[in-house]
């Protein structure tokens, strides 16, 4: 195999050792950006090495996972949703950098007029304290998404664990600790979510622990039930009757194959815990001064609203809302990628 | 059947006793320690004395094992639930004034939410991918988007305070509301009816595609069946299964959205009660309330798994694995 010509671009990123492989008369564009398995499990594209889809030598063999990258590119709405998320990550983080504005600073802040409506000083106006509200909604952004990030990732970890656990073991461990989750699971999450709150101080670690611990009780769920299914298959039968021990089969056959849902419930995890954490924020709960986070800019500008301090709430609103849109559905997406019943046969 | 429900009926104790202990500990676990209610209750200015004097009549000064002990005796053999310290009234009495009014709200959105959802879902699942799809998956998750006291206040903005003029409900702890101001419950039911469609209907959705994919749906289908006989009769039927479990597991989330709903419009039910209680570590309350809530929701699981029998004979022979 030669080195393809038509790449002058994409041949720096191409990886060494791996040669591609596309013809010139081959379709698929050599842009087109690859996914390798990691990257596709947090659905963020990045470029690797063009798509390898030699017809003549491999006609009917096409790895798994680029099936299923296929059915999820094929979503135009999808990659619209992952295109936003990324903007609005940008925004959130790289704005401030670029843009900055005071937001910490209460006394500075009263420099400005307070409710001020937008103006070409003053983009999206101002707030109740004369903080300009556009590079307050970077502001709380960074908070709102840096706990909805981390939360979620800790409602994975202790869900994947718990459930692994539980549905590997099986027998009375299974039988006790889903009682357990019962249990946990019939305790209205707010009710858990205030208490918790009011007990522990709130610091950025100490909601990313509360967070995460309300949150993993269905992810725990889901991924009990994976286990229990897959352990009873012949491949980790058969290593099972090859000596192999339960940490082994959890690692190489168990987590592997249960790495579909494990994504699809991650992404919902995160828009489920910046979620919790605009209710939060509602309860007036959530970061307290001079810190502040979506939830708590979007109580405190509904209870202005009869004011018609619209600029307050609405962009905000939007971009919120969209952002819990957009990872829903990105997280849709990608269980219709997983689905085996999508897949070209 | 039997068999299979008496055990459920003693693992669900133990689940009482898990989230009851659960709840116990909790206060231990505030800055002040267990007598940190006190200060809450009787204000900042109480004195030490005061404070002592509140902790020992509570009995807080007991060690966690006794007051565990007491307060499950006095449950079990007096349906003793404790005493609110904010409200100045029995927990029971308080329940009994609070929880009817929130059952009312929830369960009218309830029957609204499944009237809905249901056929939505199943209508979205034979369309898959078509314009009606596409648009009603955009509306369902942007409601799922919207955190849930924003849509209540913006419900409001836009439909009391506005052009249209619906009311809220009066400040009343009546629990014949609905058949006395119907017109006030309106605004606060389609708020939570607005918050659950999402889930529900999407999960029909998916539970309706799983469904018509299976070998019995072609069969239907090679025989002749009419398309509206196979969705009704042989799709609808089996997609049933883990839509009413799921109804079962959504108790909870109902009380939860109905706290929300229930405190962005003043309307005086349990959640709002408990919004109250926790705010003020009014911890008996918080303690009772959990525990009722609880039962509904074990209860609400059983009835989920009985209606599973009824719905899908296989359960009622095998019982569920």
């Amino acid at each position: 195999m030669t080195p393809d010509d038509s790449l002058p671009s994409s041949g720096a990123t191409t990886p060494m050792g791996h040669t591609p492989t596309n013809g010139p008369g081959t379709p698929t564009s050599p842009s087109i950006l690859e996914l390798t398995p990691d990257a596709e499990r947090v659905g963020q594209a990045h470029g690797t090495s063009p798509i390898t889809d030699d017809e003549s030598t491999f006609a009917t063999f096409v790895p798994l996972w680029r099936q299923r990258l296929r059915i999820f590119t094929q979503n135009k709405l999808a990659i619209a949703s992952v295109i936003y998320i990324a903007i609005i990550f940008l925004f959130c983080y790289l704005g401030p950098v670029v843009w900055h504005t005071n937001q910490t600073n209460q006394a500075t802040a009263l420099f400005n007029p307070e409710n001020s409506p937008p103006s070409s000083h003053l983009w999206l106006g101002s707030d109740a304290s004369g903080y300009n509200e556009l590079g307050r909604i970077m502001f709380g952004g960074e908070y709102s998404l840096s706990l909805g990030l981390l939360a979620g990732f800790v409602t994975i970890v202790v869900g994947t664990l718990y459930g692994m656990i539980s549905g590997f073991l099986g027998g009375i461990i299974d039988t006790t600790l889903m009682r357990l989750l019962d249990a946990f699971l019939s305790i209205p999450v707010l009710f858990l979510l205030i208490t918790l709150v009011t007990v522990f101080p709130r610091t950025v670690t100490s909601l990313i622990v509360i967070i995460g611990v309300i949150g993993w009780f269905g992810n725990a769920r889901i991924i009990r039930g994976d286990a229990l299914l897959i352990k009873k298959l012949e491949y980790s039968q058969a290593a099972r009757s090859m000596g192999a021990g339960s940490w082994h089969i959890i690692r190489r056959h168990v987590f592997p194959n249960s790495v579909s849902n494990i994504v699809t419930v991650s992404t919902f995890a995160v828009a489920d815990a910046i979620l919790f954490l605009t209710t939060l924020g509602y309860l007036g709960l959530g970061m307290p001064l001079p810190a502040t986070d979506w939830g708590t800019m979007l109580n405190n500008a509904s209870q202005y609203l009869a004011n018609g301090y619209w600029w307050q709430l609405y962009p905000l609103a939007v971009i919120f809302i969209l952002l819990i849109v957009a990872i829903t559905y990105v997280g849709e997406a990608l269980r219709d990628a997983f689905e085996v019943r999508l897949l070209e046969r | 059947m039997i068999a299979y429900l008496i055990r459920r009926f003693l693992q669900s104790i133990l689940v009482l006793l898990i989230v009851m202990f659960v709840t116990f500990i909790l206060p231990y676990f505030e800055t002040g320690g267990i007598t940190e209610p006190a200060y809450v209750i009787l204000q900042n200015h109480a004195t030490h004395a005061a404070v002592h004097a509140f902790a020992l009549q509570n009995g807080l000064l007991k060690p966690f094992y006794v007051r565990f002990w007491d307060y499950l005796t006095q449950l079990v053999f007096h349906g003793n639930w404790g005493y609110s310290w904010k409200n100045q009234q029995t927990v029971w009495s308080l329940m009994v004034t609070y929880i009817p009014r929130t059952i009312w709200l929830a369960l009218i959105s309830l029957v609204i939410t499944i009237l809905i959802a249901l056929p939505l879902g199943a209508y979205q699942a034979t369309r898959r991918n078509s314009i009606f799809d596409y648009s009603a998956t955009s509306a369902l998750f942007i409601l799922y988007g919207v955190p849930a006291f924003l849509l209540c206040l913006l419900i409001i903005t836009w439909f009391s305070i506005g052009t249209i003029h619906l009311p809220t409900p009066p400040t009343t702890d009546s629990a014949w509301l609905i058949f006395t101001d119907p017109k006030a419950f309106i605004l606060p039911v389609a708020a939570l009816t607005l918050l659950n469609l999402a889930f529900l209907s999407r999960f029909m959705r998916s539970a309706v595609l799983d469904v018509l994919v299976q070998d019995y749906i072609r069969t239907a289908k090679a025989k002749g069946c009419s398309s509206r006989r196979v969705l009704f009769h042989h799709a609808f039927r089996n997609a049933l299964g883990p839509i009413v479990i799921i109804l079962g597991l959504f108790v909870p989330g109902l009380f939860g959205g109905a706290l929300i709903v229930e405190s962005v419009f003043n309307y005086e039910g349990i959640g709002y009660q408990t919004v109250n209680a926790a705010t003020y570590s009014d911890i008996p309350t918080v303690l009772g309330i959990t525990l009722l809530t609880t039962i509904l929701t074990l209860f609400g699981n059983l009835l989920a798994d009985v209606a599973l029998g009824v719905i899908n004979p296989r359960v009622r022979v095998e019982g569920r694995s």
